[in-house]
């Protein structure tokens, strides 16, 4: 296993040096190296989550490794995608630190301990996966809208000051940013209803109770609410560019600060 | 076989100069095979535009023959004295014109370095020659790899990547901002000639509709129409903005005619994302303080024209990885003639074997003993013409190995010292 997670970084490595160097140089720079090391890893990456769903028979979703290794190969999918549908390449040199952060953490921390959670019921034992999976999902897509999001700022300060440099060519129009920054606040805000939606199944069918004031209860549906307010606003109040943009920063952070709290606090994870 | 090329460009020669030596369209297949009349060239190809003309040769005679019968022609051919050209026309032999060819068509020798047009050109001269005959087997190599080169060029290095006029930077930037431009109105203020260009380039990049205003509605209504779009009183120009994507300002105004109480009141209303405003107009039309407004982009013309310029010394930047491109593809191409020319060696190579061989089997005939004259033949036009084949194959692979270096001759003489051992 040890080995795919060797595979797993250097891959990742090379793209993160890639897409970084590939935003401020005019030429095209490794591309296909880049693109093969990550289908390697991202090949190695999907292996080590089924190994590790075969070997222990559920779904690859419980501790700090697992959980890890899953939301970096939810980003980089993610990436990928956005890649696919808006050619946007340099949103890359945003996410794909992150993945590497992430794979780094998955690597070198250890297995879960322990045995998994007995479930009372088969219905059980599929509502926490897909309450943990689509959560983690959820925050990989705020995480894309939070990159786009940059990009558009970035990208809107270079027009403001008529700086025409290497990095106003390499990044994607205000357009595009917007557009893909929006997507994902609206795929994250589904994921994370449903998620939300899984978790009260679950909490209900095990212990009979739909709520639990905890604080990462508290946390989730706040977060639920900043997203539901980002996206109404968009929609209805005609919020476009710079709204959309910075809101979809500043509710990243926010969810990243309040995650770090409840975690701090609550020992919640 | 030699390649020689004389020319004159806009570097080397006033406009006044180029317009005397210029070929019309019709006249080339009549010029070209007058060029290939004389003994002295064998195929010609006539490159005429009006920032340059270039006349392109294979000479079996010697370059300095090649060249004194190009320029000879074209003094002729244009009813010049011989001397009126001095110091205008450039003349190259073999690797310089074939590097100076390649220049022309990548656009590297171009007014505008990396302009398109150029190439199109190379290539319509080409097809003349064609069809008039006068390319054979060096100049069609050439000209192959001449376009194969320029080709290259233009994908492997950014020469021709960033527009280098301010209304193509205005598309550009338009870009920027909106990615696709299918569902954007144009909204044109004032019906100056630079805002129409600027105009009518975003049309050509897809923008769905045009709005134009002007003080005086005859002159509106004239543009608008002739790009199927609509024109609005020019006190309306408020009540339209919203609906405006980009507004393109080119009026005679002396002062801001568009200012920021008033564009931020219209704008309220339009709740949709960003407007990019360009001010073409000298003195400015657009107050500067709109930049400051959100989701509004203001460029005028010293901004797109420092674009413009950036992008001009980006391509000259590129320019200098081209030329190193360039020097490669000229020795190449070089090898690739001299393998060419080997033709003549290897025949005189099988000849001086089979000259052996035919030898060695008449003076042996007796002690083959009685032969039909069915199995005399079959030695004399199968044998060993196999033989002579089998025998000299590695001595041509050789050579042609040689020719790539450029030794042909030296090895021809080692071959024939070889074979004359006896």
């Amino acid at each position: 296993m040890q080995i795919l997670w060797i595979v797993i970084l250097m891959g990742y490595a090379i793209c993160v040096a890639q897409s970084i160097l590939s935003l401020t140089t005019t030429r095209p720079l490794m591309r296909k190296i880049s693109f093969a090391a990550l289908a390697i890893a991202l090949g190695a990456h999907s292996s080590w989550l089924l190994l590790r769903g075969f070997r222990t028979g559920r779904c690859p979703l419980v501790g700090t490794q697992e959980m890890s290794a899953f939301l970096s190969w939810g980003l980089a999918v993610l990436s990928v995608i956005a890649y696919r549908w808006y050619r946007a390449n340099a949103l890359k040199a945003f996410i794909f630190p992150i993945v590497l952060v992430l794979a780094a953490v998955a690597a070198i921390s250890p297995g879960p301990a322990g045995d998994a959670p007995e479930f009372g019921s088969t219905l059980q034992s599929v509502l926490l996966p897909a309450h943990v999976g689509l959560l983690l999902l959820a925050y990989a897509s705020f995480f894309v809208a939070f990159g786009a999001g940059v990009m558009y700022i970035i990208q809107e300060r270079e027009l403001k000051h008529k700086r025409f440099g290497t990095i106003f060519y390499k990044l994607p129009s205000l357009d595009t940013c917007d557009t893909i920054s929006s997507r994902a606040m609206a795929i994250g805000f589904v994921l994370m209803t449903l998620g939300i939606v899984g978790g009260v199944w679950y909490s209900y069918s095990r212990y009979h109770i739909y709520w639990q004031a905890g604080p990462l209860e508290i946390f989730s549906v706040v977060t639920w609410l900043l997203y539901l307010g980002v996206l109404q606003s968009r929609l209805n109040a005609g919020w476009g560019g710079r709204a959309v943009a910075l809101a979809s920063i500043v509710s990243f952070i926010i969810v990243i600060c309040s995650l770090m709290g409840v975690r701090y606090l609550g020992h919640a994870l | 076989m030699n390649i020689v090329l004389v020319g004159l460009s806009h570097k080397t020669a006033p406009l006044e100069i180029r317009e005397q030596l210029a070929f019309a369209e019709p006249a080339l297949p009549d010029a070209l095979e007058s060029l290939v009349g004389h003994e002295a060239l064998d195929e010609a190809l006539i490159v005429s535009t009006c920032n340059r003309v270039e006349l392109i040769a294979s000479t079996p005679a010697g370059s300095e023959q090649g060249l004194d019968s190009l320029s000879a022609f074209l003094t002729n051919y244009h009813k010049l004295s011989p001397d009126s050209l001095n110091g205008h026309l450039y003349k190259h032999t073999d690797a310089n014109a074939i590097k100076h060819l390649f220049r022309v068509a990548a656009s590297l020798d171009s007014m505008v370095v990396g302009e398109s047009q150029i190439l199109g050109q190379v290539k319509e001269a080409y097809q003349y020659a064609v069809n008039a005959g006068t390319i054979g087997r060096v100049l069609s190599q050439l000209m192959h790899r001449t376009l194969s080169v320029a080709k290259r060029i233009r994908t492997e290095t950014g020469v021709a990547q960033n527009p280098v006029s301010v209304s193509s930077v205005a598309v550009e930037l338009a870009r920027k901002i909106f990615e696709d431009l299918s569902d954007k109105t144009v909204l044109l203020v004032g019906a100056g000639e630079m805002g129409e260009l600027a105009a009518r380039s975003l049309i050509d990049a897809g923008t769905s509709k045009l709005i134009v205003t002007n003080r005086t509605a005859e002159r509106a209504e004239e543009i608008a129409s002739k790009y199927a779009g609509g024109a609005v009183n020019f006190e309306a120009f408020y009540d339209v903005l919203p609906s405006a994507d980009i507004v393109v300002c080119s009026t005679g105004a002396p002062d801001y005619i568009i200012r920021p109480p008033e564009t931020k009141r219209a704008l309220k209303s339009r709740k949709r994302g960003p407007v990019l405003f360009i001010d073409i107009s000298v003195p400015r039309n657009i107050d500067p303080g709109i930049a400051n407004l959100d989701n509004v982009f203001l460029f005028d013309v010293d901004d797109l024209d420092s674009v413009v310029k950036a992008n001009l010394r980006e391509r000259e930047r590129e320019a200098q990885r081209a030329e190193s491109i360039i020097d490669a593809e000229v020795q190449q191409f070089i090898a690739q003639l001299r393998s060419l020319d080997i033709g003549p060696a290897v025949v005189e190579v099988k000849e001086l074997l089979s000259v052996i061989v035919v030898g060695e089997f008449r003076r042996n005939r007796k002690r083959l003993g009685d032969m039909t004259p069915a199995q005399e033949t079959a030695i004399e036009d199968v044998l060993i013409p196999a033989l002579v084949n089998k025998l000299s194959h590695p001595m041509i692979v050789h050579l042609r190995n040689a020719a790539r270096d450029g030794k042909p001759t030296q090895m021809v003489e080692e071959l024939r010292k070889m074979i004359r051992i006896d």
